[in-house]
């Protein structure tokens, strides 16, 4: 068709091409060479734009009008000869072999032609002519040697095989003659295939095999000799070695035998070997026993360290396993007492040996260890008390049980009193009841106690200067856990000695439902015996042995505290007791500490609506009762307290604040629960560092009541004036003291109200001093507050006009500059730190800055873009693009190009027209010319005619 | 809290701006190896030398120590700069944006520069915004019509201390700071109505605009 007909036009395209890809200088250079002359605007180079060093310039080095010629003869070359052919019918169409191809001369082609007719003919006639040999080769020079190639490959193939089927069993002997024979083939393949080349006669490639296969032979039984004179050799040094110490030492006993065994076997072999007589048997039966054995060996080098440690894991798993069995033992104890009260006895020493382990006795006065209950959620209270709503009912029958048993207490507002939480209430109530009396026969022992207990304590007060000159009971408190340590030795010492003496605990004990029954319980029981009672109650109750025990501890619980409550409110007091209590009630908390919470604040919401009654007539005394204070410091310890907010020691702050804001002060003993209370508020809040003004307040106004009436009346400042009541002057020493002795808080609490001793300058200057103490704890504290200095300057000028007082002590004197130099230098330091109030200052605001993208590495053209796909795609767009617009530029060229040919066929048209036209107009003119002049004499004729 | 602002908002009541031109920047793109880098005097002193160019003279690193100079002024942070014009050795003139945040390196500057130069413009991260971009020259015809165009040279007669000569300009044109950014020769001076040294020193290009940059500071109290 067309366009086969356009290939002979074609041809030279793709090579022009391929010319000017391959760089258009190239051909500049050689058609330069034809035309360089003819025209001068070829030779014009393209102008580049920048010159960048280092790169080589291939595109843009460009002669524009060589390029333009060129293109214009490659059309005059393709399109031209299109368009002259449009309209024809038939092409002349060249098929002859070559002429495509115009790499080729002439003669090739000639060539070519001439084989093609062979192959033809031969191709025909050959099917069924015998070749006569020279001809097959000649024609077909590949293809008989070729097959002959094959098969002479195929036999070496073969004979390879062969040579390793037979050699299968004994690979490891013959390797080194495998690897010879693998060095040897392919350089022998080679050599064959060389030789091939030079067109080998059969014959000759044959002799080449014999000869190849007999080489192998003679290698191979060579090798064979070899590797026999080898092993002999091994087999020697190998009994020599056997007999040495060497392998000895590396084997095992057995192992040795069986080697000694298998040698002494061997030599005699050996010595057949030697003979000659029979070693083909040998060399079979030789390799098994003694492939065995040095496999075995091989293991035993292995195993044998392995053995060692195996030894020592053994040692260390048996001591593990056993520990196991004895913690295993031993958890069975602790957890489930036995019957019988032998091993009890035991599982119970054990325990209370245990014990301070896993809560030690520095637990007690640090809040922060008990913290894993307290992680409060806002809601937790109203949680367990719906909790407990919902367990009311399953409650039901135990408590009734202990409601039953507690009638015969009498609480007299039993009425109100909901069931579910009868135990808690009784106990809360306990304040009416008078049980004091059922431990008074124990008490002349503790009384001998707790006179030791109190020198111990003083012993420590005088160790420690600071506490000493507090109040003795916060002292007292404080130290309660080294009491508590030492006592708890003691405990144990005296649980020993005193268990063959006194009367025996029963080991079971029941929890009681009341305190009734646990007081029925603690008849005639030493202070240890009563914490025995009740870590047996607790051991034998313990709430991991089953649900219901739960209950029972938490009854036991309310008991407890009741207890706790009922021996605080003695008189005298029960000091070592109520120490002793602390753990077990601190430890029982831990195990049911919602339960703990709820009684807390229930007791809690009972004191304050008491407090506010008692209020109401301030005559007969609204401080708070010891049992209050004790409780209140038994939460404290309970419970943490830097929490920011708490279920139990937030109204507990709360309560001892009112506590302070509200009692009116009237003696020296409200006086000292004041001052009890501060140091105890102190003591919660010293971690969280919670301001409380009430604290302060009355601090201040104590120290105002150590003033003298007339100087004090003036010139307070308002602040401090809060409290309604006008004070006496209950701290004004009127007299010189001596020497200031520690209060102990307790006696002074024993001591009627209007006991003398209040009105001494004794008491006066030592609760002054500890004042004193208590505010300069919370100056320390406070000092981060930044109402510091207008919160405690009015103390330190206080404090300065105290101190100048005539009657004042030495030491209290110094105490009192000393604070009030504390307080003067911490409050010029945070006023030293305020700024002054400022105008708010505007920033200047700079301009928005922005980040340029940029690619590491850039290299131009790449797109950067991380969308892969998108990347594709504007690559592809971009590409057709291009195209589209070369095609268009090639069209137009094109038409343009046409239209010139056109043109010019057209202008050569016309102008053959014209040329015709005139040629015709001249014939005309001329005969017309010839007519009328009567040249041709024609017309004349005609006309005469 | 909402407090009382000291400064009354003075919202853009046209404030004259300055305008820094940059003349002869030594940022030349070449192919060194396989890829293209901006020539420096310490990378490719070598590359140069068998180029037959004087190493000393490729010093890419002033055009970025100015620009940084100039970009991280308290005068282009209040706002004042309007645009820097750098135009190179080449001729290439291109316009960054006040609010262009310059990379801190010089290894990162050179890869904007190289892009710039190769892709004619340079966006912010994450915005279609042209932070630079090649323009085309002269630089005349972008700047302000009524501004004042200041040339500075070490080698110019008129020693003049800078905070007494911004003074002296009045207060509505546009300033206009034509400084080099080569290590040797003199700025071209045909379209400065102005010529000045402002030391007795030769100084770094950075350290001349620093000067600049305060004295205007000073003048229009921005601290
Ligand atoms: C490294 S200097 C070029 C030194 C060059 N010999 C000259 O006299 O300008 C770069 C640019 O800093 C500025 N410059 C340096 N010292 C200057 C001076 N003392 N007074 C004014 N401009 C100075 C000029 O704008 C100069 O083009």
């Amino acid at each position: 068709m067309a366009k086969t007909d356009k290939t002979t036009n074609m041809k030279s395209k793709p090579n022009k091409k391929k010319k000017k890809n391959s760089g258009p200088k190239s051909v500049a250079m050689k058609n330069k060479a034809s035309k360089a002359d003819n025209n001068p605007f070829e030779t014009i180079w393209s102008r580049r734009k920048f010159d960048i060093l280092g790169k080589k310039r291939k595109g843009e080095e460009v002669r524009i009008g060589l390029s333009r010629s060129l293109a214009i003869q490659k059309r005059t070359n393709t399109l031209l000869k299109e368009y002259e052919q449009t309209g024809k019918s038939s092409v002349f169409l060249d098929k002859r072999i070559g002429e495509q191809n115009n790499t080729l001369g002439e003669f090739d082609k000639a060539i070519m032609r001439s084989q093609r007719q062979r192959q033809l003919k031969s191709s025909k006639k050959s099917k069924y002519n015998l070749s006569d040999g020279e001809d097959d080769e000649l024609g077909i020079p590949g293809l008989g040697s070729l097959s002959e190639r094959d098969d002479f490959e195929d036999d070496m193939l073969s004979d390879d095989d062969n040579y390793d089927d037979r050699e299968a069993d004994g690979r490891d002997k013959r390797s080194n003659v495998l690897k010879q024979l693998n060095a040897h083939n392919p350089a022998e393949r080679d050599l064959t295939e060389g030789e091939e080349n030079k067109h080998k006669s059969k014959k000759e490639v044959m002799e080449e095999v014999i000869l190849k296969s007999k080489y192998f032979k003679a290698q191979k039984a060579k090798d064979k000799e070899e590797n026999e004179q080898l092993m002999e050799e091994l087999d020697k040094t190998f009994s020599s070695l056997v007999q040495s110490e060497a392998l000895l030492s590396l084997t095992e006993p057995g192992k040795t035998n069986a080697l000694k065994a298998l040698v002494n076997k061997d030599i005699p072999n050996e010595h057949l070997i030697n003979d000659g007589k029979k070693p083909e048997t040998f060399k079979q039966e030789q390799p098994d026993s003694y492939d065995k054995l040095v496999k075995e060996m091989a293991l035993d080098m292995r195993a044998r360290p392995s053995d060692r440690t195996k030894t020592a894991e053994e040692i260390a798993q048996d001591e593990r396993e056993r520990l196991e069995r004895l913690e295993e033992e031993r958890q069975k104890r602790m957890q489930a007492p036995d019957d019988s009260s032998d091993e009890e006895n035991e599982g119970n020493e054990k325990l209370s040996t245990l014990r301070p382990k896993s809560i030690s006795g520095d637990d007690l006065g640090d809040s922060f260890t008990l913290d894993e209950e307290p992680k409060a959620k806002k809601g937790w209270v109203d949680e367990v008390l719906e909790r407990n709503d919902a367990s009311g009912s399953e409650d039901e029958d135990s408590s009734e049980n202990s409601d039953d048993a507690e009638v015969d207490e009498g609480s007299e507002e039993d009425d109100d009193a909901e069931e579910k939480t009868v135990s808690l209430q009784d106990w809360e109530q306990s304040d009416d009841d008078d049980l004091g009396t059922d431990l008074e026969e124990g008490e002349e022992e503790e009384k001998e106690l707790d006179e030791e207990n109190d020198d111990s304590t003083d012993d420590e007060e005088e160790m420690d200067p600071r506490g000493s000159k507090k109040l003795k009971d916060n002292v007292t408190v404080e130290n309660r856990k080294k009491d508590r340590k030492s006592l708890e030795a003691k405990n144990i010492k005296e649980n020993h000695a005193q268990r063959s003496v006194q009367r025996d605990i029963p080991f079971l004990i029941e929890a009681p439902k009341s305190l009734k029954e646990f007081c029925a319980l603690l008849e005639n029981c030493s202070n240890a015996d009563i914490i025995e009672v009740i870590y047996r109650i607790r051991v034998s109750n313990a709430i991991k042995l089953s649900a219901e025990n739960r209950k029972k501890i938490q009854v036991f619980y309310g008991v407890l505290l009741q207890y706790f409550a009922v021996s605080a409110n003695e008189k005298p007091l029960n000091l070592e007791l109520l120490n002793l209590l602390v753990k077990p009630l601190m430890e029982m908390s831990m195990e049911i500490p919602f339960f703990a919470a709820v009684c807390a604040r229930q007791r809690i919401e009972w004191t304050r609506t008491q407090f506010c009654k008692d209020i109401k007539n301030p005559e007969n005394g609204c401080w708070p009762s010891l049992k209050t204070l004790f409780l209140l410091r038994l939460w404290s310890m309970i419970f943490p307290c830097s929490d920011f907010r708490h279920v139990v020691m937030t109204p507990a702050i709360l309560l001892m604040c009112e506590y302070l804001m509200r009692c009116p002060i009237m003696s020296g003993r409200d006086i000292a629960i004041g001052s009890l209370l501060c140091s105890m508020v102190l003591n919660v809040t010293r971690h969280s560092k919670k301001f409380c003004p009430e604290v302060i307040m009355f601090l201040c106004t104590l120290l105002m009541a150590a003033k003298d009436k007339k100087s004090s009346s003036h010139e307070e400042s308002e602040f401090y004036h809060l409290r309604i009541q006008v004070l006496r002057p209950l701290l004004c020493i009127r007299d010189r003291v001596n020497d200031i002795r520690p209060l102990n808080f307790l006696t002074i609490m024993n001591m009627p109200e209007d006991s003398s001793f209040f009105s001494s300058d004794d008491f006066r200057s030592s609760v002054l001093v500890t004042l004193i103490e208590t505010l300069q704890a919370f100056v320390d504290m406070y000092e981060g507050l930044s109402s510091f200095p207008e919160i405690f300057l009015p103390i330190e000028t206080l404090l300065l006009e105290l101190a100048q007082k005539q009657n004042m002590p030495a030491a209290l004197q110094e105490k009192l500059k000393d604070v009030a130099q504390i307080i003067k230098k911490k409050a010029g330091d945070s006023l030293l730190l305020r700024r002054p109030l400022q105008m708010q200052k505007k920033k200047p605001v700079s301009i928005k800055l922005l980040n340029p993208k940029f690619e590491e590495n850039f290299v131009k053209g790449r797109d950067y873009d991380p969308d892969r796909e998108r990347v594709e795609l504007r690559k592809l767009k971009k590409q057709v693009k291009s195209e589209a617009k070369g095609a268009v530029r090639e069209l137009r060229k094109d038409n343009y190009f046409l239209s010139q040919v056109k043109e010019k066929e057209n202008a050569r048209l016309q102008e053959e027209r014209a040329e015709k036209y005139g040629k015709a107009r001249a014939f005309l003119q001329e005969q017309e010319h010839a007519f009328k002049s009567g040249q041709l004499g024609n017309g004349g004729r005609k006309r005469k005619r | 809290m909402e407090g009382i602002p000291i400064t009354l908002s003075d919202q853009n009541s046209k404030k004259p701006g300055v305008i820094f031109v940059l003349e002869k920047a030594s940022l030349e793109v070449a192919k060194v190896g396989k890829s293209y880098q901006i020539l420096n005097s310490d990378d490719h002193a070598n590359f140069l030398r068998r180029n037959n160019k004087n190493p000393a003279d490729y010093r890419p690193d002033i055009v970025h120590q100015a620009l940084l100079s100039i970009l991280d002024s308290p005068l282009t942070k209040a706002g004042r700069l309007r645009a820097v014009y750098v135009k190179t050795e080449k001729g290439v003139l291109f316009e960054v944006k006040p609010h262009v945040r310059v990379p801190r390196t010089y290894k990162r500057f050179a890869g904007v520069m190289l892009q710039l130069l190769q892709k004619l413009s340079i966006t912010a991260v994450g915005k279609r915004e042209k932070l630079l971009r090649v323009i085309k020259n002269p630089v005349t015809q972008y700047l302000p019509v009524n501004s004042r165009k200041i040339g500075f040279s070490f080698s110019s007669e008129k020693l003049i201390k800078i905070r007494n000569y911004v003074d002296t300009v009045n207060n509505e044109s546009d300033l206009v700071f034509v400084v080099g950014a080569m290590a040797h020769g003199k700025i071209n001076t045909d379209y400065t109505d102005d010529y000045i040294a402002i030391s007795g020193y030769p100084m770094s290009a950075a350290r001349c605009i620093a000067r600049i940059c305060e004295a205007l500071e000073d003048k229009w109290d921005l601290l």
